[in-house]
């Protein structure tokens, strides 16, 4: 069945804020899976030991004086994330016009709506 | 101060005045500033619409307003007291449980934001409820919006008060006005020093509030963000060095053991003529061998409530076989160690005049009969780090005192003899002390010198559950605890934690609030990038310097929420800038100040707005809710004011059950209102009842099974919050699917550019 020049006319189009915004959204729910799929494992694997003592004094292994695995599974991933963070602000994300608020315009179509009532109850 | 204490230096904590002027400066000018933004922002409700700019600012927020607002409330009291005690109580581990805030300002601020803003536009919503309720078209989904707001608000705004209160009691708390006030009974049962404090604050926050609203709250805001951030990046460095660098701390970190916590027999050598204070954190010593002794005669009864606990269902079959185990190990480790052992007093305690018998001051004010809780350091390093610091703090404390008894002799007139053998005598005293205390080789073979008048006795010291006698745990996961087999943060934990923060942050209502209150989109992504490097500068930094406190003040673990402000006086007297500590001090009472105003406007909006505007009297006019407006804010900070005057047992845990709670009620409905226009009312008020229902469940279960509020079931390892979350989600879905579709009148004006779309039309 094909689609003519006048069906495409009368089928409304999304709203861009709309489609925009989901965008971003799906993005987002990326950028945190990414985040806990590194942080957590990573941590778990190199910073759950069987025997705590494995993390003594003399078996620690720290990079800039954290132990590595806070630096390689929170402070590595935590500057990632804002380095996705910067980009999704000043490259993926659109700047859409959210439009002039209706101050009221919520309240008036209560009111509009009360008065049709009792009107009809007249 | 009473003349027991000054006789006995090393009992003298040496910053207290320090803190005592930083901490009331601080406060005095913070609140002067705080009244100042109130009045600017008093002007702006003079020439806008009234609701509108009260309650939501005008939607003008700019970039620093809303990035600051938003981060300042979302980082509560709990940010600066809570935080830093699980630190400085756990190590390293805390990093992995605050790991997700790399990722909340995108997941809070992005994710619902645009849209959210958008869609209260289209509508001209002022509040959450209105969101629902106008876009569903539904008053039933708005006044369950309400209705939930108000009491997770309440009962929180209660508990926050309460917050504040205890804040502001523990930075004034060595001023001296104000410690006179506890002998001062103003209230039946109430702590005087804590209801002057929840007084102080109630007032201040109530009335910024309800004079200049929104902006106020919002500007407020910025300036305790700014506070925040001014304290952690002022602490960081002065931190990292006195503790000898990162690497040093971590590696001091690897060697600690778990303390141990319990009671002590403390008593005088002799009747005293005054009342005796022993203040909170006072350090006491007690031979090795005698120690050993006293253990060994312990054990047994020791053992044998251990058995009874198991049999009774207090202990779990993996919590008794390990504390049997600590205890088997406890003989050798006393015997390798050094010969004498070190305990922190953690409370303020009192031996009363004429008495050899130890009294402590419980948490009502009033004296009974008790052993003082104490900590016992167990890592041999760190005994003998802080006996010689301790000698050091007696040695000054000791100088200090003698050119005042020098002072005083030079300045005693010639016929005052009686006067002047007392000082002569006390002199001779204090030369006796400061030459034992100066030769290191001579205190360390009799540090009992340090305790003196006291003499203590009969240790009953319990081991951590997780980590005792063992090292690493710092420095590891699941990090020590005194009470669970699994540790601190189990990986079940972490994934909770994980979501917790990211997510549910992103549902709460003050937030939502806040996002319908920016400017425009490009206000929006750059205050989401300008929240995560605010974040990236408090988080990880206060993990960083409360793992430094941990070597820095030892044996806190007793009293560890006062690290926050301990560990400030701490720092800046070390470099001789003492008032520094007053802007430390302000971090937390900011944080906190910044989150009540918050609810409090929050709650006060529902109450105005939702139910008076919107259900009972739409055509009020402006004058009227003006009034009103003003009444309701003021009425509801009174009320939580009242309310937390002797707040309810279990506060804390009513905290986090709110928090998590209107998480999982709003976050699902409000998320898929704005996402899935096949969402319909009767999936969004279901979903909503869901997310409530199933998060309460679990929680009155972990009563009934758990015996503690604070101990919800735990399904499959997972918080209530992620299981409500989950709940909620899932029946807005499948309810939306098997209700007929939504009228599409509604679906075009919030998801379609079309006519009757006025903000779509002008795209």
């Amino acid at each position: 069945m094909s689609v003519t020049k006048n069906d495409r006319a009368a089928k409304p189009e999304y709203h861009p804020v709309f489609l925009h915004g989901r965008r971003e959204m799906v993005f987002i729910v990326l950028v945190y899976l990414g985040a806990l799929l590194w942080t957590v494992p990573y941590c778990y694997l190199y910073g759950y030991p069987n025997q705590a003592e494995d993390f003594g004094p003399d078996k620690l292994e720290t990079v800039l004086g954290l132990p590595s695995w806070v630096f390689w599974g929170v402070v590595v991933p935590w500057i990632a994330a804002n380095v996705v963070t910067t980009f999704f602000c000043f490259f993926f994300m659109k700047d859409d016009d959210l439009g002039p608020p209706h101050e009221g315009a919520d309240l008036a179509e209560e009111i509009a709506e009360m008065q049709a009532r009792e009107e009809q109850g007249r | 101060m009473s003349e027991s204490v000054l006789l006995f230096p090393s009992l003298v904590p040496l910053f207290a005045q320090t803190t005592s002027n930083a901490a009331l400066y601080t406060f005095v000018l913070y609140t002067a500033a705080v009244f100042v933004v109130a009045g600017f922002s008093n002007k702006l409700l003079q020439s806008r619409s009234f609701v509108s700019e009260y309650f939501l600012g005008s939607r003008g927020l700019g970039m620093w307003a809303f990035a600051l607002t938003f981060a300042a409330t979302s980082a509560s009291g709990g940010s600066f007291t809570g935080f830093p005690s699980l630190v400085y109580t756990y190590g390293w581990i805390v990093a992995l449980w605050i790991a997700s805030y790399m990722v909340v300002p995108i997941c809070a601020m992005g994710l619902l934001g645009k849209r959210l803003n958008h869609v209260a536009r289209i509508s001209g919503s002022i509040t959450v409820p209105d969101v629902a309720r106008d876009r569903f078209h539904s008053p039933g989904l708005g006044v369950l919006s309400m209705s939930l707001i108000i009491f997770f608000m309440t009962v929180n705004l209660v508990a926050q008060f309460k917050a504040g209160a205890v804040i502001l009691q523990s930075l004034l708390r060595d001023v001296e006005i104000f410690q006179s006030l506890a002998t001062i009974p103003l209230f039946e049962g109430v702590n005087s020093q804590y209801l002057v404090c929840l007084l102080l604050f109630a007032v201040s926050v109530i009335v910024y509030t309800t004079y200049g609203g929104f902006h106020a709250v919002v500007w407020t805001d910025v300036l305790q963000g700014f506070v925040m951030v001014a304290g952690v990046l002022i602490m960081l460095p002065l931190a990292i060095s006195q503790a000898g660098g990162l690497e040093s701390a971590s590696r001091q970190l690897a060697e600690m053991t778990p303390p141990r916590t319990g009671t002590i027999k403390v008593a005088l050598t002799e009747p005293a003529k005054n009342a005796m204070v022993i203040p909170a954190g006072t350090w006491l010593v007690m031979p090795s061998d005698r120690y050993l002794d006293e253990f060994q005669q312990w054990k047994g009864p020791e053992q044998q409530r251990l058995a009874q606990a198991l049999q009774r269902g207090e202990l779990t079959q993996g919590q008794y076989q390990r504390l049997e185990q600590a205890l088997e190990k406890r003989d050798d480790e006393i015997k390798q160690g050094p010969p004498y052992r070190l305990f922190r007093v953690v409370h303020q305690s009192v031996i009363a005049q004429g008495q050899t018998a130890p009294r402590a001051r419980n948490g009502e004010g009033q004296l009974i009969e008790a052993a003082i809780d104490a900590v016992e350091l167990t890592t041999p390093a760190q005994i003998v780090d802080q006996l010689e610091k301790q000698r050091d703090h007696a040695l000054r404390a000791a100088q200090a005192q003698l050119v005042d008894v020098d002072n005083d002799l030079a300045a005693l007139d010639s016929s005052a003899n009686e006067q002047r053998e007392q000082l002569l005598r006390r002199k001779e005293h204090l030369n006796e002390r400061i030459a034992a205390l100066e030769s290191k080789e001579r205190f360390h073979e009799n540090p009992l010198l340090l305790n003196y008048p006291f003499v203590v006795s009969q240790p009953q010291m319990r081991d951590y559950v997780t980590g005792a006698h063992e090292k690493g745990h710092y420095v590891s996961g699941p990090g020590p605890h005194s009470t669970e087999v699994l540790g601190f943060l189990p990986l079940s934990l972490a994934v909770s934690f994980f979501f917790m923060w990211a997510i549910s942050g992103a549902g709460q209502p003050a937030s939502m609030v806040r996002l319908m209150a920016f400017k425009n989109s490009i206000t929006l992504r750059r205050s989401i990038f300008t929240v995560a490097i605010y974040y990236s500068l408090i988080y990880f930094p206060l993990v960083v310097i409360f793992v430094c406190a941990r070597v820095l003040l030892p044996g806190m673990e007793g009293s560890a929420d006062q690290i926050m402000p301990d560990a400030a006086v701490f720092l800046t007297h070390q470099i001789g800038h003492g008032w520094l500590a007053g802007i430390l001090l302000a971090a937390p009472f900011a944080a906190v100040m910044s989150t009540v105003d918050s609810f409090l406007l929050l709650t006060s909006s529902a109450l105005v707005r939702d139910v008076y505007q919107r259900n009972i009297n739409p055509n009020a006019s402006e004058k009227t809710i003006k009034r009103l407006s003003y009444l309701a804010t003021l009425l509801v900070g009174t009320g939580a004011a009242v309310g937390a005057i002797n707040p309810p047992e279990f506060l804390q845990n009513i905290i986090v059950y709110c928090g998590s709670g209107v998480a999982a009620c709003f976050l699902g409905p409000i998320f898929f209102a704005i996402y899935w226009p096949r969402t319909t009312k009767q999936g969004a008020i279901l979903g909503m009842l869901a997310g409530f229902g199933t998060h309460l469940a679990m929680y009155v279960l972990g009563y009934f099974i758990n015996g503690s509020l604070s101990r919800p079931i735990w399904l499959l390892g997972f918080d209530p919050v992620l299981v409500g979350l989950a709940a909620s989600f899932l029946t807005v879905w499948v309810v939306s699917l098997i209700t007929p579709k939504p009228p599409e009148e509604l679906v075009r004006k919030y998801f379609y550019k079309n006519d009757d779309n006025p903000a779509a039309a002008q795209t």
